[in-house]
């Protein structure tokens, strides 16, 4: 990878709406699917927001929702992680 | 007869094997291969859409092998005296793509000639692009499927997957939706129960004919019995029997076109092809077993109620009169 490649961010805003949940967290491959990393907030009709600058390629993520792996009905894609788990999938160009 | 022979064999001895060159540090290339339209179009416009995308391809050596576009010889003969056929094939086709053309049973054969000529010019990090002709890539879904089909080979490539099918949604009510619920996924249920389930884990399409592969998985698939139909079906088989890393990725959204409609005769010969290769299927993986002939027996029975079930619920939504 080059400079230019780690320089092609795009800003990605991930919506879940877990609305009865007490929290909720972005994990992907892109924060090591550490789940303090990215928090989501709540937003007025309780559905959860965050946006992330993310590089060029697919990136797998999952929502954790009150530490349950939740996969993200929107995606535009689903496959597995390392640890074998179905999560989403995300192009960003 | 020569002349398809000819075509086949060309780009044979000119196929580098790149196993040989590749260092652990090289990423692999993706090949292209077009399965071109069985039945020539009269309007060129969805075929001029996809050779653009194909155009492109073919000028980015760094990231794509030269693109094969797949030609039944039974095209050829049809369109043989066709002017605006044969200046598209020259000034168009081959300008962009080099032509394999050979005579086929079925797409799935084509798929196999295609693919299996694209592997023997690759090398282990590669992946195999698998793009349907007969798709309407001058529409506005179109051209949005052609917007997003290169993801399927690059997250095979950057995700390390083994096969990357493309989707394409649609409402419930679609021709292809209802026999893959009715049809594909009954059928499947009966034959391969566990192994239905988790394809339907990650794809409500096991039968699309988007998809890309890894050289790897594709040499497996390759050795093993090939089938004239359903080999999507097939493969998705073979890759959670092998454990494979598989991804679903959406390339396209047709729910909300009044089209996806398709005949009765369609739907049943769809459904009649499935079952037919679940059988064959089986019956390959289960001939070692002790007792396989009276556990196919059942199968069998059970296999015939749900695909006579599945018709008739397909037949009583055509609106059609058997």
């Amino acid at each position: 990878m080059n400079s230019s490649y780690h320089k092609n961010l795009r800003s990605v805003t991930f919506v879940c709406n877990a609305t009865e949940a007490q929290s909720v967290s972005l994990v992907g491959d892109f924060n090591q699917w550490n789940a303090a990393a990215h928090p989501m907030k709540q937003m007025p009709d309780r559905s959860w927001l965050l946006g992330v600058e993310l590089k060029h390629g697919h990136h797998r993520y999952a929502f954790l929702v009150d530490g349950g792996l939740t996969l993200d009905p929107r995606a535009q894609g689903i496959t597995r992680n390392d640890k074998g788990e179905r999560v989403s999938l995300v192009p960003v160009s | 007869m020569r002349k398809a022979a000819a075509d086949i064999h060309r780009t044979r001895p000119e196929a580098v094997p790149r196993e040989a060159s590749s260092t652990s540090t090289e990423r692999g290339i993706v090949h292209p291969v077009v399965i071109y339209p069985f039945k020539q179009p009269d309007d060129y416009s969805d075929l001029e859409s996809l050779y653009q995308l194909v155009a492109r391809l073919d000028a980015d050596r760094t990231r794509y092998a030269r693109p094969i576009t797949v030609l039944d010889r039974k095209t050829h003969y049809a369109m043989a005296q066709d002017k605006l056929f044969l200046a598209f094939r020259g000034d168009v086709v081959a300008k962009h793509s080099d032509i394999l053309e050979a005579w086929c049973v079925d797409t799935c054969q084509m798929w196999c000639s295609g693919l299996g000529m694209a592997f023997e010019q690759g090398g282990p990090r590669d992946v195999y692009w698998l793009i349907p002709g007969d798709f309407n890539y001058g529409t506005r879904v179109g051209r949005e499927v052609l917007g997003r089909l290169h993801d399927l080979p690059e997250i095979v490539l950057e995700l390390e997957q083994d096969i990357c099918i493309g989707e394409i949604a649609t409402d419930h009510n679609n021709s292809k939706q209802l026999i893959d619920t009715y049809g594909t996924f009954a059928l499947l249920y009966n034959w391969f129960p566990a192994e239905a389930q988790e394809i339907r884990r990650f794809t409500e399409r096991p039968r699309s004919e988007f998809f890309a592969v890894r050289h790897d998985f594709l040499r497996e698939i390759l050795t093993q019995r090939w089938y004239p139909y359903e080999q999507t079906v097939v493969m998705l088989l073979h890759a959670v029997f092998a454990r494979k890393r598989i991804t679903r990725f959406f390339v396209g959204n047709i729910s909300d076109l009044p089209d996806g409609r398709e005949s009765f005769a369609s739907a049943m010969q769809q459904v009649e092809r499935i079952e037919r290769v679940l059988k064959s299927f089986w019956r390959e993986r289960s001939l070692a077993k002790p007792g396989w002939v009276q556990e196919y027996h059942v199968l069998e029975a059970r296999s015939e109620q749900i695909r006579r079930t599945g018709l008739t619920i397909l037949e009583n939504l055509s609106g059609e009169q058997a």
